[in-house]
């Protein structure tokens, strides 16, 4: 069996990954690009008697060698040299689709061009050449529909079939006055230094020379000679080469576009025009934007959290079923807590971000996929460009109010990767859900009359130590001017519900393999620290051992004993076990478990019960998002609020309340981190940066309080 | 001859020259805002933000500085 590996190039938003989805299915498989946080995708198929490996290529609009996504595709098509690229270009977009067609067409590898979103020229009666442009492209062209499915076996075909051709015709598509100086290059490289004319493609080498590349790796005879070269241009066209080369591309462009768009009906009504005119509008754009945001974080919350119950309830029935099971078997007790607290906790910890992600990813793709994830960048730009950042880190930041971790998966629709990794580091530092709940009960036992006051000035602490970060940040790694920002708004579409499923499930799949047996084995650690040596009282245990010798550095923020460290350490784990952490650490006994027997029959009973009140509660929700019904829920904690009473002073809960809102996020967020930007190095400076800032803004606020 | 900026929402130029550094003006002319290319004003964004110009087919957005950077010949 044969096996071919093909190159997927084209322009951002013509709808690759949609056709990329349509020919593997969920054999997609996502990663990073080694060292960097460019996404990779890769797909394998057997089709016929062949193995095809389809590596799509980042987006791009010209072959460059600057920015990191241009390198690491450049560094594929030269270095790894593909059997073959698949050109997915725009049909409905052709002008600026074919200049990138053009360039590759210099990398002398022979190509496949799918006129993609073909589905739409139709329907705008758009008359498509594609015989005649199949010619002047020296290339097969077929139309492609990932809307439809038309044209998939049709390109599989043609790329088996010109692979086995193996035929590469180079089309001399620049006028020939310019052809004759490539030629010129090209015996000169020949003469000087002929080894460069093995390594890369002659004309690439050639256009790039010219345009003043690979100055380095050249003799300076040779860099002598293409500067009269270049010199003579100059005087002839009376424009550099950089630009005349430019101008070149485009005019075969219009020219091939002129040839081949036959029929091309004028005033067809442009919905993205008016829908625009909408979202776009200099009054309601933002307040529409805002309010789109609110329904996001509404939906994604409100609709995994009956999901997230159903979940926590399915894992304590199976987990009574097995200590019930361990039980008869005669099990110690260390083991049987270790797999109803350890195991079982650990999976569930995982399972409860499922959930979560999968609303989430449903609803960033179809704003993806849809357009619209451009317009929120647009509307956002300026306020988000003071940080050297763009329009697109917004919605990240913003999720991160609610939890960390899909907030974290969210900046996936950052191109940039300094950007990214900007972002990235300053999500830990909004204040999520779980936080509020610890917050929350201090509020309660400490600041009654000005609870609201305390709650929002710690979202304002948080908010402002990540802005002060990011600019220190800016400063001391991204010290480049803030890059060019140039947006594409492409027309609005309406993504498929295969291409909202397959992304959704790809990257959900991803964060259970990956994230999730990180998370799982580093709770299982925790949990071996805070019940080892097992039976001890818990202040005899490992982690209140640690616990007292890390307190000293917390005691000039006013909290240096062991049971407050002990709880920001089981705070590591999650936020959202701080305060039965607390209750432990402070009541000293656990709430009494009730003891349940169950058998396999009963606990499936219960779990389709739940299963069934998850999907009730999903409806209560959603009406709840429009105001239809109004929820009360209160949790009590009496008897630990009595304890932290005693335990705190009211200086000291604030600076507490401080220092958990800034310090190292969660375990989950700390590995979707490592893996959104695949890289153990960010990921411990993450928790670095998160920890300093935490101490020295908390100890700021403690000794403002102690003067007050 | 005017500024991009300039332009009123909905009127039309021609691009005549590009006032920028080479970066920003090869990556604009690879996006096809090229001399002799028609441009569009199509909306501006809140707060002096970004601008939505069109070009042959197609739509892009600018910050402000790049708009400005590109001389046009504004056309009825």
């Amino acid at each position: 069996m044969k096996t071919i590996t093909v190159a997927v190039v084209g322009n951002p938003n013509v709808g690759k990954t949609a056709l990329l989805n349509e020919i593997a299915g969920t054999n997609l498989k996502v990663g990073n690009w080694p060292g960097v946080t460019i996404e990779k995708k890769e797909a394998s198929i057997r089709y016929k008697d062949y193995i095809i490996n389809f590596v799509d290529l980042p987006g791009m609009y010209s072959l460059k060698n600057q920015t990191a996504e241009e390198k690491v595709t450049m560094e594929f098509l030269l270095k790894e040299r593909p059997d073959l690229i698949l050109n997915v270009v725009d049909s409905t977009n052709l002008r600026r689709n074919l200049y990138l067609t053009i360039q590759l067409l210099e990398l002398e590898i022979p190509m496949v061009i799918s006129l993609n979103i073909w589905d739409e020229v139709i329907e705008k009666g758009i008359l498509i050449d594609v015989k005649k442009l199949q010619k002047l492209l020296f290339s097969p062209v077929v139309p492609t529909s990932a809307k439809t499915r038309d044209g998939i076996i049709d390109l599989l075909d043609k790329i088996l079939e010109s692979y086995e051709n193996k035929r590469f015709v180079q089309c001399e598509h620049f006028e020939t006055n310019f052809e004759q100086y490539l030629k010129e290059v090209i015996n000169l490289v020949d003469k000087y230094k002929s080894v460069l004319l093995d390594v890369y493609p002659k004309r690439y080498l050639a256009v790039s020379l010219l345009e003043g590349s690979f100055k380095d790796s050249i003799p300076p005879v040779l860099s002598e000679e293409i500067e009269k070269i270049r010199k003579k241009i100059k005087e002839i066209h009376r424009k550099d080469v950089k630009t005349l080369i430019i101008e070149e591309r485009y005019g075969d462009v219009l020219s091939i576009y002129q040839q081949v768009v036959k029929k091309e009906i004028e005033n067809i009504v442009e919905h993205s025009y008016y829908l625009d005119k909408i979202f776009l509008n200099k009054y309601f754009g933002l307040p529409l934007f805002l309010f789109l945001v609110w329904l996001t974080f509404e939906v994604t919350f409100k609709l995994s959290s009956p999901y997230v119950d159903f979940l926590d309830k399915t894992l304590s029935v199976v987990s009574i079923c097995i200590i019930s099971f361990l039980e008869q078997s005669q099990t110690s007790d260390f083991l049987k807590s270790f797999v109803s607290d350890a195991v079982i906790g650990g999976v569930g910890f995982v399972l409860t971000f499922v959930p979560v992600l999968l609303t989430l990813y449903m609803i960033i793709s179809f704003l993806e996929g849809s357009g619209y994830i451009s317009r929120a960048a647009f509307l956002m730009d300026k306020f988000m460009s003071f940080l050297g950042l763009s329009g697109k880190s917004f919605i990240p930041l913003l999720l991160g109010f609610g939890c960390n971790v899909p907030a974290v998966y969210a900046t996936r629709t950052i191109e940039n990767p300094k950007e990214k990794i900007l972002t990235t580091l300053m999500i830990p530092f909004m204040s999520c859900g779980a936080r509020l709940t610890v917050f929350a009960l201090f509020v309660t036992v400490f600041f009654q009359n000005y609870g609201g006051f305390v709650i929002f000035s710690l979202y304002l602490i948080g908010i402002m130590s990540s802005i002060i970060v990011a600019f220190i940040l800016n400063k001391l790694f991204f010290k480049t001017k803030s890059d060019i920002f140039i947006l594409e708004l492409p027309p609005y579409r309406l993504p498929t519900l295969k291409y909202i499923f397959i992304n959704t499930w790809i990257k959900v799949k991803a964060f259970l393999i990956e994230a999730g047996t990180f998370i799982f084995a580093t709770s299982i650690v925790i949990w071996f620290l805070t019940n080892t040596p097992f039976g001890v009282k818990k202040d005899e245990s490992y982690l209140a051992k640690i616990s007292q010798t890390i307190s000293v550095i917390f005691e000039p923020l006013g909290f240096g004993n062991w049971q407050a460290t002990a709880s920001l350490f089981s705070g590591f784990v999650a936020k959202e076990v701080v305060l039965s952490a607390m209750g432990n650490i402070y009541i000293g006994e656990e709430i009494a478990k009730e003891e349940e027997k169950l058998t396999i029959k009963e606990g499936l009973n219960k779990i389709g019960q739940a299963f069934i009140d998850a999907n009730i509660d999903v409806i209560k929700n959603f009406a709840s998002i429009f105001g239809f019904i109004n929820e009360n829920e209160e949790g009590g904690n009496g008897n630990l609020a009595k304890y932290i009473r005693d335990s705190f002073t009211k200086d000291q809960a604030f600076s507490f309340l401080v220092f958990l809102l800034l310090y190292t996020p969660c375990l989950a967020t700390v590995f979707a981190i490592k893996q959104e930007l695949n890289s153990y190095k960010w990921m411990f400076l993450s928790i670095a940066i998160n920890f300093t800032t935490a101490w020295i803004v908390t100890f700021i606020f403690y000794n403002i309080l102690k003067l007050v | 001859m005017k500024r991009l900026i300039d332009l009123k929402n909905g009127y039309k130029g021609k691009v005549v020259e590009i006032q920028a550094n080479d970066i920003l003006k090869y990556k604009l002319y690879e996006l096809g805002i090229l001399p002799g290319v028609d441009i569009e004003v199509v909306q501006l964004a809140p707060f002096g933000g970004p601008v939505k110009v069109k070009v042959h087919d197609y739509c892009l957005a600018l910050r402000r500085p790049e708009a400005y950077s590109i001389i046009v010949e504004e056309q009825p």
